[in-house]
C-alpha cells in the first residue's frame, strides 16, 4: 500500500504573471483549475518591489525583508573596490531565508527553482536554486539531488538564446522545462511530509518576455501559442489541487506583472549624453566607466549611483554636493522624453533613503543627505536614486550603445504594482500586499515566530510607488 | 606516525595500487601545488624514477612562470613528460573570452585526445574532497565513460583499503591518491619536505595566488604570505574558498551571457 504524503504548507509561484492576464485567461477558460480555486478564495493584487526585477522581488519574499536589509538590488552590482561587476547571489543576501528559519525550528523543507537561491542553503531538507544556477550539480542541496534531477532531464530553466532564434523551437523547450518541473514536483510531494513546500514555475516569465505583444495582438501563430503554454500550467495546478487535501494552507502568487514594451531605454547611454557618464577607452562591461570624469553612472534597471570621493574607489564628488548631484540627476532623468512620442519615459526618481532602510523595523527614516551617503553594510550597497519608469519603457544600460531608445525581439517587461496573489487557508495582511510581507503569514501558519527585525508589520512596510 | 605520515602512506599505497593494476597508467601534473605534491608523492614510492609517462594539458594560456617550473623540474627528475594541446581548437582561434567553451576544448577535449593517442587506461590526478562540494563524492578509484561522465550513483564503497579498480569497457579510471588532503595539509607536507612550488604562490606587492591555472580564468587574493609558512598561517584564519578565484570567474561568465540572453543586460 502507498503512504499518501501532504505537505502541511504549499506555495506554487508563478514568475511574472500579472493579475490583469490571469483574469482574462481564467475567463476565457484557459485556466479553469485557477479559475475555480479564485472563484472559492478570491484573487488578489500585489505589489512587487523597486526596482521590479525576479531576484529583489524573491529575495523580498524569501527574507521577508527589504532590500536595505537583505543586500539584493538586482541581477548585477557593484564589486567592492573597483568599478566591475559582480552577480549577487544567495551568498550576497546578508540575512536568513524562510527555507532556514522554518529548519531551525526543524521544520522539514522543500523549494525548487526559486530565482535568487543558488547556492542552496543548507536547510532541513531540499533546495533546488533557480535559473541562474550553473550547473545542476550545484543548485542542490544535498548535493545527490541532481542524481534524481539528472534522471528525469530536469531542466534548471528554458533556453533564452532559444527564444532570440526560433520562437517555435523556444516554445518546445519551455514545455520541456515545465513538464521536467512537475515531474519532480510531485515526485518530491510524494517523498515525505513535509511542513513547507514550494516549486516556482519560471516558464511564465520567459514566455511573457518574448510573445506577449504576439498574444495581445491575437498573431494566428503565437497567440494560440502562448494559451496553450498557460493551459499547461493550469493543468499542473488543477493536478496539485486534486493531489491536496481541501484544507491544505496554499499560497499561489506571481512577483511581479508585465506590459507590453513600448521601447527599451539605454540608460548608461542617456547619462553619458548628459555628460554625468564618461565611458572607458573601452568598454567591456556596464561599469567601464572613467571614474576620473564620471559624476554619475547606472546599472540595471534604473539604479543610479554618485561615484562619491571617499566612497566609490575613484570617487570625484565630494560628499558635499551628494545631495546636489542626486537632485540634479533626478531631474535630468525626470525629463527624458521619447522621441516619437514626446512621452515622458521616467515617473518617478527616488532616493535610496525613500524605499530603503537599513536596519530594525521603523521603515524608511528621515536621514540627512551626508548621513544617507556614508551609509554602510548592506543599505549602502544601494543605488543612491532608483529611477521608476512607466510602464512600456524597460530601463537597460547600453554604456556603448548607439542609440537610446530601440526595440528587439524582447516584447514585454516587468511591472511594479500587479502581481496576483490566490490564498488559501492562511491569513494575509487584509489591505495592502507587497510580496515581501509574505514571509511573516508563513511562519506563523507554521507556528514559528518571526524574527524580531522581519519586515512586513506596521511601520516596516516599504510604501506604495 | 604523525598525520603528514599517514597521508603520505595512504597515498603512496594507492599509488603503487593504480600501478600494479594499470598497464596503461599516467600522472596529470598540471604544475600547480597539489599535482606537484603528487608527483613528489610518486618520486617517493618508486625510489626518485617514476614507471609511467606524466601528463600535461597544455591550455597555452598558463602562466609563463608555470612553463619555466615544468620544463626545469622535468629536466631535473628526469620525468617522462608527454605534453598535449587541442591543437585544432587553437588553430580555430579558441580562447579565453569564452570561457566556458575555452575549457570544455582546450583541457576536457585536449585529454579526451591524450587518452586516445596514448591509450591510457588510469590516469592519477591530484584532486582533493575538500576543494569542492561536489568532490566530497568522489571515490579513489573513480571510473569515467567515453564522454567523461562520472555516475554518482554508481559509487562503490572502499573499505579495508579494498578498490574496485576494474572498469568496463570504454571507460577510464580517475586514481586520486591525494583525496583524502586538505589544502592545509598540502602546504603542511610542502613545508616539511620542502617541495619545490612556482613563485606564483608567495606574495609580492600585497597579493598572491591560491589556486593556478591558465592566465585569464586566476585571480591573485590579497595577501601578504611570501613564505610557506606565512601562507600557513594565513589558511589557518581564513574563511574562503580556495578557488573562489576560478570558480565563480566561470560561473559569473555563465550568469552574464545568461543575463544577456534575457536581455537584462
Amino acid at each position: 500500500m502507498t503512504i499518501r504524503h501532504n505537505p502541511k504548507f504549499m506555495v506554487l509561484s508563478i514568475d511574472g504573471v500579472p493579475i490583469g492576464l490571469l483574469r482574462q485567461l481564467m475567463g476565457e477558460g484557459v485556466m479553469p483549475n485557477m479559475a475555480a480555486l479564485a472563484g472559492q478564495v478570491g484573487t488578489r493584487q500585489m505589489r512587487s518591489v523597486q526596482p521590479t526585477v525576479s531576484c529583489v522581488a524573491w529575495a523580498g519574499y524569501m527574507t521577508g525583508k527589504n532590500p536595505g536589509k537583505h543586500g539584493i538590488y538586482g541581477f548585477i552590482d557593484r564589486r567592492e573596490g573597483g568599478y566591475d561587476l559582480k552577480f549577487p547571489n544567495s551568498l550576497t543576501m546578508a540575512t536568513e531565508n524562510i527555507w532556514e528559519l522554518l529548519s531551525q525550528a526543524n521544520k522539514r523543507v522543500f523549494g525548487m527553482n526559486v530565482p535568487g537561491s543558488f547556492p542552496p542553503r543548507q536547510v532541513n531538507g531540499i533546495l533546488i536554486g533557480g535559473f541562474l544556477s550553473p550547473s545542476l550539480e550545484k543548485a542542490a542541496w544535498p548535493a545527490g539531488e541532481s542524481n534524481y534531477l539528472k534522471s528525469i532531464d530536469y531542466r534548471l530553466d528554458s533556453d533564452a538564446q532559444l527564444a532570440r532564434r526560433d520562437k517555435q523551437a523556444m516554445l518546445g523547450d519551455l514545455d520541456i522545462t515545465l513538464a521536467r518541473r512537475m515531474e519532480a514536483m510531485f515526485h518530491y510531494m510524494d517523498t515525505e511530509d513535509w511542513d513547507f513546500f514550494h516549486t516556482h514555475i519560471m516558464g511564465s516569465d520567459r514566455i511573457n518576455h518574448f510573445l506577449l505583444q504576439k498574444f495581445e495582438q491575437e498573431d494566428p501563430e503565437f497567440a494560440p501559442a502562448f494559451r496553450a503554454y498557460y493551459r499547461k500550467i493550469d493543468e499542473a495546478v488543477g493536478k496539485m489541487l486534486d493531489r491536496l487535501p481541501d484544507d491544505t494552507p496554499l499560497l499561489i502568487f506571481s512577483d511581479h506583472g508585465f506590459c507590453p514594451i513600448k521601447q527599451e531605454v539605454q540608460l548608461s547611454r542617456y547619462l553619458v549624453e548628459k555628460g554625468w557618464t564618461v565611458p572607458a577607452e573601452s568598454v567591456r562591461h556596464p561599469l567601464s566607466i572613467d571614474p576620473a570624469k564620471s559624476r554619475a553612472y547606472c546599472l540595471i534597471p534604473g539604479r543610479g549611483y554618485v561615484n562619491l570621493k571617499g566612497r566609490e574607489p575613484g570617487g570625484i564628488v565630494p560628499p558635499e554636493e551628494y545631495q546636489q548631484v542626486r537632485q540634479q540627476l533626478s531631474r535630468d532623468l525626470l525629463d527624458m522624453r521619447d522621441p516619437n512620442t514626446n512621452e515622458k519615459v521616467i515617473r518617478k526618481v527616488l532616493m535610496r533613503e525613500e524605499i530603503y532602510w537599513p536596519s530594525g523595523c521603523r521603515g524608511i527614516q528621515k536621514m540627512e543627505p551626508l548621513e544617507v551617503a556614508r551609509q554602510e553594510g548592506t543599505f549602502g550597497k544601494a543605488a543612491d536614486v532608483i529611477a521608476i519608469p512607466y510602464d512600456g519603457y524597460d530601463l537597460k544600460l547600453g554604456l556603448a550603445g548607439k542609440t537610446l531608445f530601440q526595440k528587439t525581439e524582447l516584447e514585454g517587461m516587468h511591472t511594479y504594482n500587479d502581481a496576483f496573489m490566490i490564498a488559501r487557508g492562511v491569513e494575509l495582511p487584509k489591505d495592502d500586499l507587497e510580496i515581501s510581507m509574505l514571509a511573516r503569514p508563513i511562519l506563523e501558519k507554521l507556528g514559528v515566530e518571526p524574527p524580531t527585525d522581519m519586515d512586513g508589520i506596521g511601520e516596516a512596510i516599504t510604501p506604495d510607488v | 606516525m604523525d598525520r603528514l605520515d599517514e597521508l603520505e602512506s595512504q597515498s603512496v599505497y594507492i599509488i603503487r595500487e593504480a600501478y600494479y593494476h594499470y598497464k596503461k597508467l599516467a600522472m596529470l601534473w598540471s604544475v600547480g601545488k597539489d599535482s606537484t605534491t603528487m608527483l613528489w608523492l610518486c618520486r617517493k614510492a618508486f625510489f626518485g624514477e617514476i614507471p609511467f609517462p606524466l601528463l600535461h594539458i597544455d591550455t597555452s594560456y598558463k602562466f609563463p612562470e608555470m612553463y619555466k617550473f615544468r620544463d626545469e623540474y622535468s629536466k631535473k627528475w628526469g620525468l617522462k613528460l608527454l605534453i598535449t594541446r587541442n591543437e585544432e581548437a587553437l588553430a580555430k582561434g579558441m580562447t579565453c573570452e569564452k570561457k566556458l567553451e575555452c575549457c570544455t576544448a582546450l583541457k576536457t577535449e585536449g585529454l579526451k585526445q591524450a587518452i586516445a593517442k596514448y591509450g591510457f587506461e588510469a590516469l592519477l590526478l591530484g584532486i582533493r574532497r575538500d576543494e569542492h562540494g561536489i568532490r566530497a563524492k568522489e571515490r579513489y578509484f573513480s571510473p569515467r565513460d567515453e564522454q567523461f561522465k562520472w555516475n554518482y550513483q554508481d559509487q562503490p564503497p572502499e573499505l579495508w583499503d579494498q578498490y574496485k579498480n576494474q572498469a568496463e569497457e570504454k571507460t577510464h579510471i580517475r586514481v586520486h591518491p591525494l583525496l583524502h588532503w586538505t589544502e592545509k595539509d598540502i602546504w603542511y607536507y610542502i613545508k616539511r619536505e620542502n617541495i619545490p612550488i612556482t613563485d606564483l604562490y608567495l606574495a609580492k606587492d600585497g597579493k598572491r595566488y591560491r589556486s593556478i591555472g591558465c592566465v585569464p580564468c586566476c585571480s591573485p587574493i590579497e595577501s601578504n604570505a611570501s613564505t610557506v609558512d606565512e601562507i600557513i598561517e594565513e589558511l589557518e584564519s581564513t574563511t574562503t574558498s580556495e578557488r573562489a578565484g576560478r570558480a565563480q570567474d566561470k560561473e559569473d561568465t555563465y550568469t552574464m551571457q545568461k543575463l544577456r540572453a534575457l536581455g537584462y543586460m
